[in-house]
């Protein structure tokens, strides 16, 4: 009897996704009681609710089902697994097992990586600190860069003698590339606002920086400028500002390595990371920037000013947060590593 | 740094009487926000009861702190913010607000009137203008109008009520908490 | 107070139907470290089922000779350390297959020295110390690379001193115990800027008393642990407040049920009742077994095993200065 209606209760989640694909917020709804005839499923504006009284029904099923598959002692088609792993997951997306069972799904092919993506996020405007939640999506990121990188050698077996550093500027897989980037660092963005000082956010966020954008010095401008105002309403934001501390030092090794010039990038229209995906090393990232032949001591004078203009906006932004928002440990400490970053350029 | 709510009351002689309420809890999740702003409205018209004419205090509850001032007229204002947000600039925005209300209400409806037959329209727009404080009415002059010695500081919602008597009790017994909210409030606390 | 903790742990296990036991079964092994370690801790740990729980060890071991946190889920470091450290405890180290466990860890460790904590890859300074922890404890610390895995702990430590999980990560306290665990563990505490790093450290101490684990984050009986062993495994626990530090851990305990919460106030769990009772072992409590620090484990089981991490002195930085010249002497602070 339990079993017929938790098995009606996740059909009802699995139609809700189908019925709207915008959901964007998951959530419980105090609700101590089964209210009769009615689904404990609710979806209002884009937002699926569950009703408090059946978790505890709805979860020991799933758990169960997921457990005994994985003992092989019971057998479950594709189509039940991406369905109890997700009703699995959304309740309890610190159940690593359950992650890594749709990863095997994805390898065969049966899960498309953008639909644990979306998944995880979702999970995330729940549980918006759950680590495992946050390192199945950078297993999936993974997966991503390693298509984009084997599409890449097909077009260019296909394209012959086609340069590497062209293949990187294919406009579709850049685009591509770009709409997860960004999307990733929108994900992080809604975590750190709902959790302060959230770390598994923030170190993905880097993380994603460091496998997604290496060398892309136009990108990491960009969130140096977008996490301003962030990290102005967020003062005891330890983490957000520790991002900052990231950009700056990145900026700064980037601008002072760069023998030709990488600044220049700026002016390019698209926002694609400048090489090939998953470890691109410097001198390939460089290598499609080698458009104006500027003279290397201009290129390096240019650079240098760039990165002591960014000291000089850092501390002008910290002095005037410390002013407006006294009392903040946050604020100070920030304000030490800049000095630090800045001894050490 | 954020605030969540805004609530004019006046303190009657056995109750507190919210006059007119504005919120943003956007920052909560969706299907919590209702339960939410009843306990925003609960905490507030308690404080304005628990405390005394003409004092300022800041209480401090979980990662909030509700922020109230009464005045000597009774009429009275609660701001609850994040830990983050000025103390300075909520001091000073309760002493705008209630400046300007009792300029628009009839003091005659303060005991009686209620948030629909209120007519004072500009509270949800100074809660929309304080979020960011900076932005917000100049501070340094706050800075000098305020004497901040003699705002009391609870470190709890507790040390607010008699000896023996007990949040969840009062939580239990409010008729003007409905039974999510209820249900709400008793997983919300306690579990980390 | 003590008999209480104890009763309420022992209870804990025993109401396994319930759904919040369902919602932590991903991590039940650590959980059951956590409910034995402070039960031996109390001297308690006999009213423990012992069979029932090497039995369920050995269910939990895979073909690839990782562990699992129960019956069914896949097998991680996390988890395999946690089922050593139960062994440890029982000395029963022969329910598994010792060999293959070490194969296992040996197979996760990366290129570059990090381990992943399983097959999918995930890499952590947490797996780091899991790692080096389980194999110290199965005396087979040789089947790794330890140049390398240093290598790789050392990458990810910060200008204030401190540790992230992954390099160019922020320094958070769990993190620090984990690498300065493992830097003890390899014999490389001389690698660590004591001076600042107890200084960032001792800086997580709240007014109330109790510990952060990073700048402006509300205080947390688990911090006592994660910031006071660092602290004691770099000679520098005597710069924090011990007296008011205990006031808080001991405001965080249940009178009535038993066990203790994040803060006071909250509801009770095994993990904070580990950590709260080990705190206070560290901050010398003498009803409770002394513990070690790098591996929150009664001392009396560090000596059976023969096992003794290294620790800063606090007393000797000179003699540190020299221990880096001389390692060989390194066998005689070890007994100071
Ligand atoms: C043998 C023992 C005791 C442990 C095993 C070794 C391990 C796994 C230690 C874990 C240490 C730890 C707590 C690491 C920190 C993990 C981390 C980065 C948590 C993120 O924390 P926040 O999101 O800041 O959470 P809080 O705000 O709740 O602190």
């Amino acid at each position: 009897e339990v079993d017929v209606l938790v098995q009606r209760v996740v059909k009802d989640i699995s139609n809700a996704f189908k019925r709207n694909p915008n959901i964007d917020e998951i959530g419980v709804i105090p609700c101590p009681e089964a209210r009769y005839n009615r689904s404990p499923i609710v979806l209002v504006e884009n937002k699926l609710g569950v009703e408090s009284w059946c978790i505890k029904f709805l979860l020991p099923y799933v758990h169960n089902k997921l457990l005994l598959y994985r003992q092989r002692k019971h057998w479950l088609d594709r189509e039940a697994l991406v369905d109890i792993t997700s009703t699995l997951l959304l309740l309890n997306p610190d159940f690593t097992t359950a992650w890594n069972v749709r990863k095997e799904l994805l390898q065969c092919g049966a899960l498309v990586p953008e639909k644990d993506l979306y998944l995880g996020k979702l999970a995330l405007t729940k549980f918006p600190k759950s680590p495992e939640t946050w390192i199945h999506r950078r297993w999936v990121l993974q997966q991503v860069l390693q298509r984009f990188s084997a599409a890449a050698c097909r077009s260019q077996q296909q394209h012959g003698e086609m340069e590497s550093s062209e293949l990187q500027r294919s406009p579709m897989l850049s685009d591509q590339l770009t709409r997860t980037l960004h999307e990733e660092m929108k994900v992080c963005c809604d975590a750190a606002c709902r959790y302060p000082s959230n770390y598994n956010a923030w170190s993905h966020r880097i993380w994603v920086l460091q496998h997604m954008a290496r060398g892309n010095i136009k990108f990491f401008h960009d969130e140096l400028s977008s996490m301003r105002v962030w990290v102005s309403m967020h003062v005891s934001d330890h983490s957000g500002f520790h991002y900052r501390q990231f950009l700056l030092k990145e900026l700064m090794t980037e601008l002072s390595q760069a023998p030709t010039s990488s600044y220049a990038s700026q002016n390019r229209p698209s926002t694609a990371p400048s090489s090939s995906p998953p470890h691109p090393s410097h001198t390939e990232a460089n290598g499609e920037l080698t458009g104006a032949e500027a003279s290397g001591d201009e290129e390096r004078q240019l650079n240098s000013a760039t990165v002591l203009q960014l000291f000089h906006q850092e501390l002008e932004l910290c002095s005037d947060l410390i002013q407006s928002f006294p009392g903040h440990e946050t604020l100070w400490s920030h304000r030490r590593h800049v000095f630090y970053l800045w001894h050490l350029w | 740094m954020k605030l969540y709510s805004l609530c004019v009351i006046y303190k009657g002689a056995t109750k507190a009487n919210l006059l007119k309420a504005a919120y943003d809890l956007s920052s909560f999740s969706f299907f919590q926000r209702s339960s939410v702003q009843e306990f925003m409205t609960f905490t507030s018209a308690l404080i304005v009861e628990r405390s005394t004419q003409g004092s300022r205090a800041s209480v401090k509850e979980q990662e909030y702190l509700c922020h109230v001032y009464v005045r000597n007229d009774n009429l009275s204002a609660v701001v609850i913010a994040d830990t983050e947000y000025p103390q300075r600039v909520c001091f000073s925005l309760l002493e705008k607000v209630l400046e300007e209300f009792s300029r628009q209400v009839d003091s005659i409806n303060w005991p009686s009137g209620n948030p629909e037959s209120i007519n004072y329209k500009a509270l949800d727009i100074h809660l929309a203008k304080y979020q960011n404080p900076r932005e917000a009415d100049a501070m340094t002059k706050v800075q000098a109008e305020l004497d901040e010695t003699k705002i009391i500081l609870h470190n709890t919602m507790e040390s607010l009520l008699d000896r023996g008597e007990k949040l969840d009790d009062l939580v239990a017994k409010s008729e003007h908490l409905g039974n999510q909210s209820k249900a709400f409030y008793k997983t919300a606390r306690k579990q980390n | 107070m003590l008999d209480k903790h104890a009763d309420y742990i022992a209870a804990y296990g025993s109401k396994n139907d319930d759904y919040e036991y369902t919602l932590s079964e991903y991590l039940r092994m650590s959980g059951i470290y956590w409910g034995l370690t402070v039960m031996d801790l109390m001297g308690q740990l006999p009213r423990m089922n012992q069979q029932e729980i090497i039995d369920f060890i050995t269910a939990c071991q895979h073909e690839c000779g990782g562990i699992s946190a129960s019956i069914g889920h896949d097998p991680h470091l996390l988890y395999t350390l946690s089922a050593i450290q139960i062994l440890c405890l029982y000395d029963s180290t022969d329910a598994i297959d010792v060999d293959k466990v070490v194969e296992y860890i040996k197979g996760l460790q990366q290129e570059d020295g990090s381990f992943a904590g399983d097959k999918w890859g995930e890499i952590d300074t947490r797996f780091s110390f899991c790692a080096a922890a389980a194999l110290a404890l199965l005396g087979r610390m040789d089947a790794i690379n330890v140049d390398k895995a240093v290598e790789f702990v050392l990458s990810c430590m910060n200008f204030d001193g401190g540790f992230g999980c992954r390099p160019g990560s922020e320094s958070h306290a769990g993190q620090i115990y984990c690498c300065t665990g493992f830097l003890s563990l390899t014999g490389q505490l001389h690698q660590v800027n004591a001076d600042l790093l107890g200084w960032w450290l001792c800086e997580r101490q709240l007014l109330s008393g109790g510990l952060n684990g990073r700048p402006e984050k509300l205080p947390d009986v688990c911090y006592s642990w994660w910031v006071l062993a660092s602290l004691k495994i770099i000679g520098k626990i005597h710069w924090i407040d011990k007296a008011k530090l205990r006031t808080f851990i001991l405001a965080c305990q249940d009178e009535e049920t038993g066990g203790f919460a994040d803060r006071p106030g909250d509801m009770v769990d095994p993990f904070h009742t580990l950590f709260g009772v080990a705190g206070l072992s560290l901050l010398g409590d003498k009803q409770i077994k002394p513990v070690n620090p790098v591996l929150c484990m009664p001392e009396d089981i560090m000596q059976r095993l023969n096992l003794k991490p290294e620790l800063l002195n606090f007393f000797l930085p000179m003699l540190t200065l020299v221990l880096l010249h001389h390692r060989n002497l390194e066998i005689i602070f070890s007994h100071a």
